[in-house]
């Protein structure tokens, strides 16, 4: 059965930044707005424990760098795009309904 | 001797031809690091004040964006003269032991597997070091390469290491044709070493990853307060790389707390079970992977799948894990 998780307002990303989903029992998410798309993705770094949410995007290349070692993640696909980072980030399928993300699935 | 100041941190000397990252550990700061080579990535600092000259432009462990933003590899840079730099120390890479260089006498050799051989070197101070370490080897003006231990900490100074032949290779070419009487030794480094801890371990090793979880399995045997079996997963392209459970057992020590499993990639498997090392470790661990805490040394590939059965997969936490990659 499918079901939909509210996570945020559009409204609570500013554009260029991102928002951390913390959820009881499960690993947090983060919320990216680059220039008005939205990505949802997990938000704990594959290389270590920190969090994306608070990383630098690059919107030119809809990258988000980790915040301790600088690597890199394409926020479209999750692959790794810069080192340490080797595991590809977990991206979330969501829906955006009247001004508000829901996570599906 | 030139100053190295941490934005927001300590100022600490770097002695002449010191790398940045080897003054900071030198004096005991977490600078965050694995590999001291300049693939892995993760000791990427920004040059603030004054300038470094940069041991290899085209470092893999950089990336364009990197570069784009003026980071630098903290293990490729060294300062000219005093410098600023900017970077998120981490208290979990502490130098347990900090690393020095000092001079080590070529005392013995001999071979472990066909194209395996121990080099046993040994310095005037006691052999300081956590198993599963590794040190930075150099001859004077030639090739430094990092290379793991495979003995534990000692009185004596003897520090070992199971270097694998590269064919071709400058440094082993140089090793295994025309040992020299003594080298650079520089270390200990590495955060891949032996924790304390309550489950039994697994260890993978591939080729030369042998080395390392020699030592971790001899640092269990020699503590008298650790219980721990070891699981020993030993994964060869040939049964020729594989000595034998006897050959380790006499190598290790742990006696009946050793479960030594050989397996073989190729098809010359000499009778041993036939696989890659994460396919022996799935078969083995299958249902029970929480129970283990886990160490792995080996070439890329086989890390590549490790890691992709025991964080992806398994999902187990990053800090049951301690790998030892090779660049």
């Amino acid at each position: 059965m499918n079901t939909e998780t509210f996570l945020c307002r559009a409204a609570d990303v500013p554009d260029g930044g991102a928002l951390k989903i913390e959820r009881a029992g499960r690993p947090p998410l983060a919320v990216f707005n680059v220039g008005g798309r939205f990505f949802v993705t997990d938000d704990t770094c594959t290389h270590g424990e920190a969090s994306l949410s608070e990383g630098e995007i690059d919107a030119d290349e809809c990258v988000v760098e980790c915040p301790w070692h600088s690597g890199a993640f394409d926020l479209a696909t999750g692959k790794p795009c810069g080192a340490p980072c080797t595991i590809a980030l977990k991206i979330h399928a969501f829906e955006c309904r009247d001004g508000a993300l829901y996570l599906l699935g | 001797m030139s100053e190295i100041e941490i934005e927001g941190g300590p100022r600490v000397p770097c002695a002449d031809g010191d790398t940045l990252l080897a003054a900071g550990l030198r004096a005991g700061l977490g600078m965050p690091y694995e590999c001291n080579a300049g693939g892995c990535g993760t000791c990427k600092v920004e040059v603030t004040a004054g300038s470094i000259e940069t041991l290899w432009p085209d470092a893999p462990g950089l990336s364009d964006r990197d570069r784009r933003k003026g980071r630098v590899l903290a293990c490729q840079s060294r300062p000219v003269g005093d410098c600023r730099i900017r970077l998120r120390l981490d208290p979990a890479c502490v130098p347990p032991v900090p690393p020095r260089r000092q001079r080590a006498r070529l005392i013995g050799a001999a071979d472990i597997t066909r194209d395996i051989r121990e080099f046993r070197f040994a310095t005037e101070a006691p052999a300081a070091f956590l198993p599963g370490q590794y040190a930075m080897l150099s001859v004077d003006g030639g090739p430094r390469r990092a290379y793991s231990l495979s003995n534990i900490a000692n009185t004596a100074g003897e520090w070992h290491f199971q270097i694998r032949r590269v064919p071709g290779g400058a440094m082993t070419g140089w090793l295994f044709d025309a040992p020299p009487a003594s080298v650079e030794l520089d270390g200990p480094f590495g955060l891949a070493h032996l924790r304390p801890g309550t489950r039994d371990i697994v260890c993978v090793a591939g080729g030369s990853g042998l080395a390392p979880m020699v030592s971790i399995a001899r640092g269990i045997a020699a503590d008298p307060n650790d219980g721990r079996r070891v699981h020993f997963i030993h994964a060869g392209r040939a049964a020729a790389d594989l000595p034998g459970a006897g050959w380790a057992e006499a190598l290790i020590g742990l006696g009946a707390r050793l479960d030594y499993r050989p397996v073989v990639s190729g098809d010359d498997t000499g009778g041993l079970p036939r696989g890659f090392a994460h396919e022996a470790l799935a078969a083995f661990a299958a249902g029970r992977f929480d129970d283990f805490d886990y160490y792995c040394a080996g070439p890329p590939m086989m890390m590549q799948a490790l890691e992709a059965l025991l964080l992806v997969e398994q999902g187990l936490p990053a800090s049951r894990l301690r790998f030892d990659r090779f660049f």
